[in-house]
């Protein structure tokens, strides 16, 4: 089997089993999602309507043929109805994802793009004092949760300074959580950059190559920048993992209509439809960029046939 | 610098356990009169828009954070541990299905298991810490396992074996307890981690009871008043902050 068809289908299958268990877990609480949707909709609570619910969502049957029922729909695109707005779950994600994927990729591909020359000048220069910012900047985003980091920038950028209206939508709602989810990643990934640029000087063809005359500048380059871009490029899966599970809360801080916002504002309905797509859309969100990461990586690897 | 960081951290992990059961004021006990004091004598940390006292509800929030911290450790020790060396002990396809999963959990981002799991059952410090380890098992499972496999070949091992020392009292003696310091240095290379991340669920607010006072909570509640009396927003956050650095710190230097 090639590569990439290995690859699909470990990601397919990672997928379903991800289906699988949010959809046993779901489905395993105790409140009744019939009970729910009446009240929900303001439905007749009689038994007709149980029944044609029950029928309809096919809760009489077996978990596994349930499962397999839901799983049918979800692939044609029937996501199911929100117990909160009551509309298409699928059309209300629709029209929240682009933000938040602008919002999560923009900030994750800025990242790598000044990783490298920061990574590369700390390198050069180990000690040196962008060698000691980036490392400060690594500690410090680390330690110093972004929902704070994004109040003190409202308080800074927007009381202080008045630059931007704080909590209004605007332009400024989207470029600070850009910054904040780009920062962080760039600390880090800046850092596992310069680590390994600076495990290749340690090698003795680096030396060679200083002795042929080389800078070192030039030797890094050469010798050192595809070693130390396979690092980051593995470091980048960790990166998206974090960068996806803060956009909740960045959305929820800086008022984006992004579906993380729109979970919060259905968990207290018990809204288990759009709990569910959420989870699905998300694991298949990461799913892909870690196929597209682990085929960066086959491509760049030593071991290319 | 050991010195100061050790001493750092015993401090700060003595102030979240005092606030388990002592705190300088009531935390939720309101005081109309005393809306928005700045720090002073009686009240360190002064007080918030119900003139409740800021320190004693850190406190109670600092206890919440390590009782996270303790269920996300313990659940990564134990369930990394149990899948790890289940998984070097049965080699072939079912140690392969466990090593399978452990690596699709790497995957799923842990906030997103933590806010699902806020979302169906609430959000308290022991279902999010367990929600948090859970999503976490992975990369110890993977550990573990490579760790156990690494100590099943060496020489003592072997010795052991060959003295007829079998099964569990081979695991429980020699294999396990060389893997704990290397798998506990790698999770609370992550408890700074989990120290933010539950104060992201917090700050969401995932069926929390409001008048709890997480750290996370406190920035969400205090946020309102970044215009007047933005030094409430900064406690929260220094408390965030600092036990995160701590603990990045001290696990950085082992």
């Amino acid at each position: 089997m090639t590569l990439p068809a290995r690859i699909t289908l470990r990601t397919v299958t990672s997928l379903l089993v991800i289906s699988l268990l949010a959809f046993a877990v779901i489905s395993a609480m105790p409140s009744d999602p019939v009970a729910i949707a009446i009240r929900a909709w303001n439905l007749p609570p009689d038994g007709a309507t149980v029944a044609g619910l029950r029928a309809q969502w096919g809760l009489d049957r077996p978990f596994l043929e349930r499962y397999g029922a839901w799983l049918a729909r979800f692939v044609r695109g029937d996501w199911g109805l929100s117990f909160r707005t009551g509309e298409p779950v699928l059309a209300e994600f629709l029209q929240r994802l682009p933000l938040t994927m602008t919002m999560a990729l923009s900030g994750l591909a800025l990242a790598p793009l000044l990783a490298v020359p920061l990574g590369f000048l700390a390198a050069l220069r180990p000690s040196g004092w962008i060698d000691r910012a980036t490392r400060g900047l690594a500690v410090f985003v680390q330690a110093v949760p972004s929902i704070w980091l994004g109040l003190i920038l409202l308080y800074v950028l927007g009381v202080q300074l008045r630059w931007i209206r704080p909590f209004t939508r605007d332009w400024s709602g989207l470029i600070l959580p850009v910054a904040l989810i780009a920062l962080h990643s760039l600390a880090v990934l800046t850092r596992v950059y310069r680590r390994d640029l600076l495990e290749v000087t340690r090698q003795p063809f680096f030396r060679t190559a200083l002795a042929k005359g080389l800078t070192r500048a030039g030797a890094l380059w050469r010798h050192g920048h595809a070693h130390a871009l396979y690092a980051m490029i593995s470091a980048f899966r960790a990166e998206a993992s974090w960068a996806v599970g803060s956009t909740a809360a960045l959305e929820v801080l800086f008022g984006l209509p992004g579906i993380g916002q729109f979970l919060v504002e259905s968990i207290a309905a018990r809204d288990y439809p759009v709990l569910q797509a959420y989870v699905m859309v998300v694991a298949a969100w990461l799913l892909v960029l870690n196929a597209g990461v682990a085929l960066c990586l086959a491509w760049l690897g030593p071991s290319r046939p | 610098m050991r010195r100061t960081l050790s001493t750092l951290a015993l401090l700060l992990l003595g102030l979240m356990l005092i606030g388990a059961i002592w705190q300088p004021h009531d935390p939720d006990a309101v005081n109309l009169s005393m809306r928005f004091a700045l720090p002073s004598p009686d009240h360190w940390l002064g007080t918030d828009q119900l003139g409740r006292d800021v320190l004693s509800r850190l406190m109670i929030g600092g206890w919440r954070t390590a009782v996270v911290l303790g269920c996300v450790a313990a659940i990564g020790m134990i369930g990394g541990t149990v899948f790890g060396v289940t998984a070097a002990m049965l080699e072939g396809w079912r140690g392969a299905l466990i090593l399978r999963a452990g690596e699709m959990f790497i995957v799923v981002p842990t906030l997103v298991v933590a806010l699902t799991a806020a979302a169906l059952f609430g959000l308290n410090p022991v279902t999010a810490g367990m929600a948090m380890g859970l999503a976490g098992i992975g990369p110890y499972t993977l550990l573990a396992h490579a760790l156990a496999r690494r100590l099943l070949a060496e020489p003592f091992v072997q010795a052991a074996r060959a003295l007829g020392v079998g099964g569990s009292g081979l695991l429980l003696r020699h294999v396990v307890p060389n893997m704990t310091p290397v798998l506990f240095a790698h999770i609370g290379a992550n408890a700074g981690l989990a120290v933010t991340a539950y104060a992201a669920l917090a700050f969401l607010g995932l069926g929390a009871d409001p008048s709890k006072p997480d750290w996370g909570a406190m920035l969400f509640e205090y946020r309102m008043f970044i215009f007047d009396h933005p030094l409430l927003m900064v406690w929260p956050g220094l408390a965030i902050a600092m036990v995160a650095a701590t603990l990045n710190a001290v696990f950085d230097a082992t």
